[in-house]
């Protein structure tokens, strides 16, 4: 169990400290190598919208099957059909990213309903919040995700707003603990004595002065982990279906050349995988010690 | 030990023990109520390729006890699920319930083999650079490579490790059982313990919580007092983090099970589950969720345990 010690000095302020004090080096170059991932995703729509793609990422060239990187044309290289696989890798950021906004979208703000009651709200309210979100956190979210599956159909909207409700118990969490902690500072008392209402301090004083930060990390967070569960399930046969591009469905359909060594059309979209998530990973922490005020070393 | 908090310690198994049970209840009650509302007639599946009349169907249904309501049919399947009848599959025609025990049990080992082989890896890198972490030179690409491994794809690293097995040490990976040698179950178990996702968590979380207990003031008393700083430090600094770490990450890990599984053909749960879900076998889906369930809420359990061990007192309130 967390110990909570409260600290009678004020926390220090960084803000009289030039920029490139105020905040470590690395935390910035976290933050900027996520924005930079964050920015691909903008680039993909404005490419897809305007049709801009170097290749149609369907169109099957039977002649140019497997081509490495580098060929003419075909910066990343053909797939086993013959598809660009840099128009695949660009249009496989859409399959990942809506789906990840709602299951963000879900995750927030019923993590905020949820942890507001719990934290401000105590005893009857706290106690079947805490029963809800363990009874959420009982289940593995994949198995849950399967289990919907064969109750609906595979689709990857489905898919999100299971991961969404399943995301709430870690907002709610973290929320309630912050409002614990809020809780015992003056300034809420202050507000209470001022005789603002309940749902002013909630909105402004709480939420939007105290629990930015949190919520922006959890949201950077959970696009990550969102990119995760679509890319797993995409390749487990569940998620985006072919034709349509995800990086997930890629790797599942580059396996059997990837064991003859044709290793590429496996590995560019595991590649993509990988930087894209350890962009929206070291956003979220980068973006924490910022926020947060906390150095990291 | 000098003192065993018996009590203490019965008292919070009880006390678990209590709390896991209603929430098995309400997680029963949740793998329902997605059935129920799921579209079409589970016994259209049941029937599938025939074109039974209305009559014939309501027969059916008399036969399986399902006229009855929601609720009445909720309850007559606990009561089943209870006496560990967890229904026939609609793929193989068998009772769930003795296959359900045999895939769990594979699924337990690769999961619990796969959070050894994470701790193996984690606990030295968290306690290195947390008593020697402010030399960036080192702490700094541990620290990269614990966030690369919590972002590799799963199922990319298998195939690597599946291609290296084969073409440097000429063997193949793909069991079909527990039986088949201990380097072919270890092989799955490496790929899921680098590569479930946990590593970076797991090694921040330990960091954290040990530079925290490092700061305190007993271990600066110790220290000054020329007691061992480890043997002070381990209990809040090393237990108590690694069972929390254990015990939130069970469906993580449970969930990249699914994958491995599925790619090393390994005979668990996850690979069930991926079959189930294909074929929409509500049976077998609905008992893996419960058993995974029970496999959470028995990791949590063991959380509180320990936490209650080390410090009886806390465990109180």
């Amino acid at each position: 169990m967390k110990k909570y010690v409260q600290t009678t000095a004020a926390v220090s302020n960084f803000s009289s400290l030039p920029l490139y004090q105020r905040f470590s080096i690395p935390d910035l170059l976290y933050v900027g190598y996520g924005l930079l991932i964050v920015g691909l995703v903008l680039v993909s729509y404005v490419l897809g919208a305007f049709n801009l793609l170097p290749h149609d990422p369907q169109q099957i060239n039977m002649e140019l099957l497997m081509a490495p990187p580098g060929t003419a044309g075909h910066l990343l290289g053909t797939d086993f059909m013959g598809r660009d696989i840099q128009s695949r890798l660009i249009l496989g950021i859409q399959a990942y990213f809506l789906p990840g906004l709602l299951a963000i979208f879900i995750a927030l703000s019923g993590g905020i309903v949820l942890g507001v009651l719990a934290g401000y709200r105590r005893g009857y309210t706290e106690t079947v919040i805490t029963y809800f979100t363990n009874l959420v956190d009982s289940f593995p979210r994949l198995v849950l995700i399967l289990l919907v599956i064969a109750a609906f159909k595979p689709d990857i909207y489905y898919i999100m707003m299971v991961m969404g409700v399943t995301g709430i118990p870690a907002v709610a969490n973290a929320i309630a603990g912050k409002i614990r902690v809020l809780a015992q500072k003056n300034f809420i008392e202050a507000a209470i004595a001022l005789g603002l209402r309940t749902r002013v301090i909630i909105l402004k004083h709480i939420l939007w002065y105290n629990c930015r930060a949190l919520l922006i990390i959890q949201a950077t967070l959970g696009m990550g982990e969102a990119i995760l569960l679509e890319t797993s399930l995409s390749y487990l046969g569940f998620g985006v279906q072919e034709p349509t591009p995800s990086w997930g469905n890629m790797v599942q359909s580059g396996a059997n050349y990837f064991m003859q060594g044709n290793f590429w059309p496996s590995t560019a979209p595991a590649l993509a995988i990988l930087f894209t998530i350890l962009g929206f990973n070291l956003l979220g922490d980068g973006l924490n010690n910022i926020l947060e005020g906390k150095r990291s070393r | 030990m000098k003192f065993m908090p018996l009590r203490a310690l019965a008292r919070t198994l009880l006390k678990e023990l209590g709390l896991a049970l209603l929430l098995l209840l309400g997680v029963s009650f949740v793998v329902f109520i997605i059935l129920y509302a799921a579209p079409g007639d589970p016994f259209s599946v049941l029937l599938e390729g025939q074109m039974p009349s209305e009559q014939a169907l309501a027969g059916i249904r008399v036969a399986l006890g399902a006229q009855q309501s929601w609720y009445g049919q909720y309850l007559s399947w606990l009561h089943n699920v209870l006496g560990g009848n967890f229904g026939t599959s609609v793929r193989t025609g068998m009772p769930v319930a003795g296959e359900l025990i045999h895939v769990s049990l594979n699924t337990l080992y690769l999961t619990l083999g796969s959070m050894l082989v994470t701790l193996f890896i984690a606990v030295p890198i968290a306690l290195y650079s947390s008593m020697r972490g402010h030399s960036v030179a080192i702490s700094w690409p541990l620290t990269m490579l614990g966030y690369v491994f919590s972002a590799l794809p799963v199922f990319w690293l298998a195939y690597i490790v599946i291609y290296v097995s084969v073409h440097g040490f000429g063997f193949f990976p793909l069991s079909s059982g527990m039986g088949d040698g201990w380097l072919y179950t270890l092989v799955p178990v490496l790929v899921l313990g680098l590569g479930s996702g946990t590593i970076s968590e797991v090694i921040r979380y330990l960091r954290e919580e040990m530079s925290r207990v490092m700061a305190e003031d007993y271990i600066r008393t110790a220290r000054a007092k020329g007691a061992s700083v480890w043997r002070h430090a381990f209990k809040e600094g090393l237990l108590l983090p690694v069972s929390e770490i254990f015990a939130a990450k069970i469906p993580f890990i449970l969930g990249g099970a699914v994958i491995v599984e599925q790619i090393f053909n390994w005979p668990g749960m996850g690979r069930m589950a991926w079959q189930a879900a294909q074929d929409r076998d509500f049976p077998v889906i609905m008992g893996i969720a419960l058993i995974a369930a029970i496999f959470v809420r028995l990791g949590s359990m063991i959380q509180r345990m320990v936490f209650t061990a080390v410090n009886p007192h806390g465990a109180r309130d």
